[in-house]
Parts: structure tokens; C-alpha cells; sequence
């Protein structure tokens, strides 16, 4: 009997790989007819607008033998320097006040208020204050990311089971033990989920200051690229700026399912 | 037989405490003024229909909550803030689910307060493990483990630091009858071996005659006592066995009497 269950999951397990591989060759699929229908009616009816997916190509060659790494390099160094400060200025605020009433009634309010102007459009400001290089979108990033993992974290400390915390007090617990024992780690999925939605918010960050103004930064490529009516040159960053997109969003859920496997397992 | 504690000193006084709660602005009483005293080494269960403020007078005792009126002593001194005396093992199992059953049970060896080497840790913890029969599932998160499993990893974790006094409510609820008894008899063992003294609530009646040296009866809510009755078998107790003996029959019938009008009461509501 048990011989025969375990066949069977083997089963379920074989076909739902089986089943995960037809997906991923559908996909696959998909994409090549989509960019080979992109390269045919560009061919027929012209590519004033479109550009050409070869074109796109032998353009990526070309600024890789030049100086498109110099650019990649200075848009992330933004987004993860700007995500490194964001999230501990964050993670601190949403720890301090998602654990202190008082300090949460006085500045939660104002933190609300401030989250309403949107963000980006403090990129002139911040040009002016630190400048054309990355230290304006340095601080952009950090003022998106702090918000996001604010926000995150104090809804996440709100909802740690109180027993939890009594249960470690009860046995004798130190404010600090407390909170290395039982919010830090609870916190964390917290943590880890607002990282997964600021990213996204770092990199439309440090590309929308990277528009303003410049030298190096994907968004520097694009906004050269689209005031010299270089279509070739806007789609190649815009492709370039998915894959770095796709490769953080999966590196980040990678890095979680290793962290917290205990939230994976029950499922 | 007289008990052995009877020559002990008193270790919990309740005297006239009550305690009421507001719920949405409403007053509800939970637990009306009731005396009862707890000696050192006394292992006494609490039985009653749901809501009669048994859990009330634990947490009185751990000092989480204040009583409304009266007062609550441990050691001859009213109870002021967290009781650290105490080990306490609540209803619901309040395990960290990101940590496996092993590190579960050990956390409160990692507080500075209570701070062993490594090696003890690791000692004491495959100790506890063997001893609430939980070989081969140290290293399973919470989420993997069944409801009784995580209730046995909560009382290895609550008897590691072996506290001199152990609250507990309902540890053994949601147990299999086989594996109830098996853990009520590690536990009166333990209990007496390390000289604890035990505030135990249960729903069982046949449970708190099995391991309790005094029995305490609460009528529903709002909460009091409605019989107290010692338990003379000898100690250690058969508690596979004992449930067939004259005094466990008496006994059992004796205080049935006394609970069933209260479950009866309970279920017209």
C-alpha cells in the first residue's frame, strides 16, 4: 500500500516537472514568433518606429564593445547602494515605531504625509542639492526604498503574535533578546517581502534621475538615444533594463526561499 | 496517607481575587473572589466547563494580568509583573515557526539568564527530545509538525529551564487518549523528581484525579470554586492502571456530580 502511494507522488512530481518544461517551450516559443512577427512587418512596412530586433542586436554588440558595462555598472550601483541605506533606515523606523505607541502616534502621521507627494518628481530637487552624478539618484533610490520598507516593517512588527513575545519574556528575556529572538526573525519575511516590491521602485528610480541628467546610467542611454530619434538605441537600453529587471526580481526570490524556508515548508 | 506536601510551605495564596474584564464597555466577570492556596510541591488541577477563569488564574500567576480584586502571592509576596519563577505552558502552542523543533525547545538555554556551554544545550535538548518522544523530528519546522507534536515540543521547551513552578493549560488537549496517558506519566514524574510545584488546567476530569494531588472544581462563569478534594493515592501512580482502582471510582464519581450540573449549565447557553 505504501509502495503504491509513493509511486503515485513520484507520478505527481514527474508530470508536474513534465508539465513545467511544456510551459517553459511554449514560452520560449511564443517569444521567438513574437520577435520574428516584430522583424517581418518591420521589414515590409518599414521600421521608422519599431526599429528591427537584428538591428537591436548587432546595436548591443556594438555599445558592448564600448562602454555599455560602464552604464549598467552606475545605474546598479545606485539601485543597490540606494537599497542598502533605504531598507536600514526603514527597517529601523518600522521597528522603532511598529514597538513604540507614542512615537508611532507623533510620527506616523507625518510619514503618511510625506509618502503622498510622489516621489520621483524630487528628482530636480535632488539634482540640485548633490549633483548631476550618482549621488542625486543614490538618494532618490534611498527616499523610494525607505517608504516601501517602512510601511512593510511596521505592518509586520504590528503583527507578531504577542504570545510569542510573553512566552520569551516569561523565561526571562532581555529587551535585546527579545528582539533577536522573536522580531527580528519574524520581521524578516517582512523584510524580505518589501524588498521584493522596492525593487522594482529602486530601479524606475535611479533610471527617472538618470533621464535629468547625467553621463553614465541606463537612463542617460535612453533619454541620448531619444533626443537624437536613435530608435535602435531606446529599445536596445529598454531591453537591457528588463533583463537587469527580471535577473534582481529573481535573484531576491531566490535569496528567500533559501532564508525562509520555514514559511515554505507547511505548504 | 497524608500527602508529602502537607508539611511544606505555602508557594501561591489567592485570597478574594476576582478579576473582570471589559469587553466593548460591557463588564463581564470572569472569575468571582475565590481563596485557594498552593503548597510547594503541591501538583493541583483545575477542572471546569470552558470560560470559568481557570486560564485567568494562571495568568494571575505569571503576572500577566492583575487581579481586579484580592490579591495573588508567590512566595509569600504579592505577584508585581512578570513572574520568572514561573514556566508556562499556554493553550495555544506559542512556538517560532522559523525555528526547527531542537532550537524550539532549547531557546530559553540561548537567554542570557539562563546561559549554558553549547555542549549542555545540545545535551539538554536531545534529553528533552527522547523524553516527549520526539526522536527523528528535531530538525522539522512548527508548519511540519502535527497539533500534538507542537504541544510536545511546547512542554519540552517549557521543562528544559526546569522552572520551580509549571502553569499549564491543557497541555495534553489535543493528545490521543494513548499518548495522554504516556505524557501524564512523564510528566508526574518529572514533576516530582525535580520537586515542581504544578498549576494544572485541564477539562479532563479523569486526567486531573490521575496526576493531581488536589483536585479543584470551578462552577461556569463567572468563575468559582465549587469542590476541592485531595488525592491520596501514593506516589509515583500507575496512571495506565490506577483509573481501575476503588479510590479513582469513588473519587471520579464524587466530583462528576459536583461538574456535571456546570456542563449541563453550559450547554444551554
Amino acid at each position: 500500500m505504501t509502495g503504491r502511494s509513493v509511486v503515485s507522488t513520484d507520478q505527481a512530481v514527474r508530470t508536474k516537472a513534465g508539465e513545467r518544461r511544456a510551459v517553459l517551450v511554449w514560452q520560449i516559443a511564443f517569444g521567438l514568433g513574437a520577435l520574428a512577427l516584430w522583424e517581418l512587418t518591420g521589414r515590409v512596412f518599414g521600421s521608422t518606429w519599431t526599429s528591427l530586433p537584428s538591428q537591436i542586436a548587432q546595436r548591443l554588440l556594438l555599445w558592448g564593445g564600448t562602454d555599455l558595462f560602464r552604464h549598467v555598472y552606475v545605474t546598479l550601483t545606485e539601485v543597490f547602494v540606494g537599497l542598502a541605506l533605504g531598507t536600514v533606515a526603514g527597517v529601523v523606523a518600522g521597528l522603532a515605531l511598529g514597538r513604540t505607541q507614542t512615537l508611532a502616534l507623533v510620527l506616523r502621521p507625518i510619514i503618511v504625509t510625506l509618502y503622498s507627494v510622489p516621489l520621483v518628481t524630487m528628482a530636480p530637487l535632488l539634482i540640485l542639492w548633490f549633483g548631476l552624478e550618482m549621488e542625486s539618484k543614490i538618494v532618490l533610490v534611498t527616499v523610494v526604498v525607505f517608504f516601501l520598507m517602512f510601511f512593510n516593517t511596521f505592518a509586520g512588527v504590528q503583527s507578531i503574535d504577542p504570545l510569542l513575545v510573553t512566552t520569551l519574556d516569561l523565561m526571562g528575556a532581555t529587551t535585546l533578546e527579545r528582539y533577536r529572538k522573536v522580531i527580528a526573525p519574524a520581521a524578516m519575511a517582512w523584510i524580505f517581502s518589501g524588498i521584493k516590491i522596492a525593487l522594482p521602485y529602486a530601479l524606475s528610480a535611479a533610471t527617472t534621475g538618470e533621464l535629468l541628467g547625467g553621463s553614465y546610467g541606463l537612463g542617460t542611454l535612453l533619454s541620448r538615444a531619444g533626443s537624437q530619434f536613435d530608435m535602435t538605441g531606446l529599445y536596445t537600453a529598454l531591453i537591457v533594463l528588463l533583463v537587469i529587471g527580471i535577473l534582481l526580481s529573481e535573484g531576491v526570490a531566490f535569496v528567500e526561499n533559501h532564508l525562509l524556508r520555514w514559511r515554505h515548508v507547511a505548504e | 496517607m497524608e500527602p508529602v506536601s502537607a508539611a511544606l510551605p505555602e508557594k501561591i495564596n489567592f485570597s478574594g481575587v476576582g478579576k473582570t474584564f471589559f469587553v466593548r464597555g460591557t463588564e463581564v466577570q470572569a472569575l468571582q473572589p475565590i481563596d485557594l492556596a498552593v503548597r510547594a510541591r503541591e501538583f493541583v488541577a483545575l477542572v471546569g466547563p470552558s470560560g470559568c477563569g481557570k486560564s485567568t488564574l494562571l495568568n494571575l500567576v505569571a503576572g500577566l494580568l492583575q487581579p481586579s480584586e484580592g490579591s495573588v502571592t508567590y512566595d509569600g509576596k504579592p505577584v508585581q509583573g512578570l513572574n520568572f519563577r514561573v514556566g508556562y505552558m499556554t493553550q495555544k502552542d506559542t512556538l517560532l515557526p522559523w525555528r526547527s523543533a531542537a532550537d524550539n525547545i532549547g531557546v530559553s538555554l540561548e537567554l542570557h539568564c539562563r546561559s549554558v556551554s553549547k555542549a549542555e544545550r545540545a545535551e539538554r535538548i536531545a534529553a528533552m527530545v527522547d523524553l516527549v518522544g520526539l526522536s527523528g523530528f528535531e530538525n522539522h519546522f512548527p508548519g511540519e509538525l502535527s497539533g500534538g507534536m507542537r504541544k510536545r515540543v511546547a512542554l519540552a521547551r517549557t521543562l528544559i529551564y526546569e522552572p520551580e513552578t509549571l502553569l499549564m493549560d491543557e497541555p495534553f488537549g489535543a493528545l490521543d487518549a494513548q499518548l495522554k496517558l504516556v505524557m501524564q506519566d512523564q510528566l508526574q514524574r518529572i514533576t516530582q523528581d525535580r520537586k515542581m510545584t504544578v498549576l494544572f488546567v485541564t477539562h479532563d476530569l479523569g486526567e486531573a484525579i490521575a496526576i493531581g494531588d488536589r483536585v479543584v472544581v470551578f462552577s461556569g462563569r463567572p468563575g468559582r470554586i465549587r469542590a476541592i478534594r485531595d488525592v491520596t493515592l501514593p506516589r509515583p501512580r500507575d496512571v495506565f492502571r490506577m483509573r481501575f482502582s476503588e479510590e479513582f471510582s469513588r473519587l471520579h464519581e464524587e466530583l462528576w456530580d459536583e461538574l456535571k450540573d456546570e456542563v449541563v449549565k453550559g450547554t444551554d447557553i
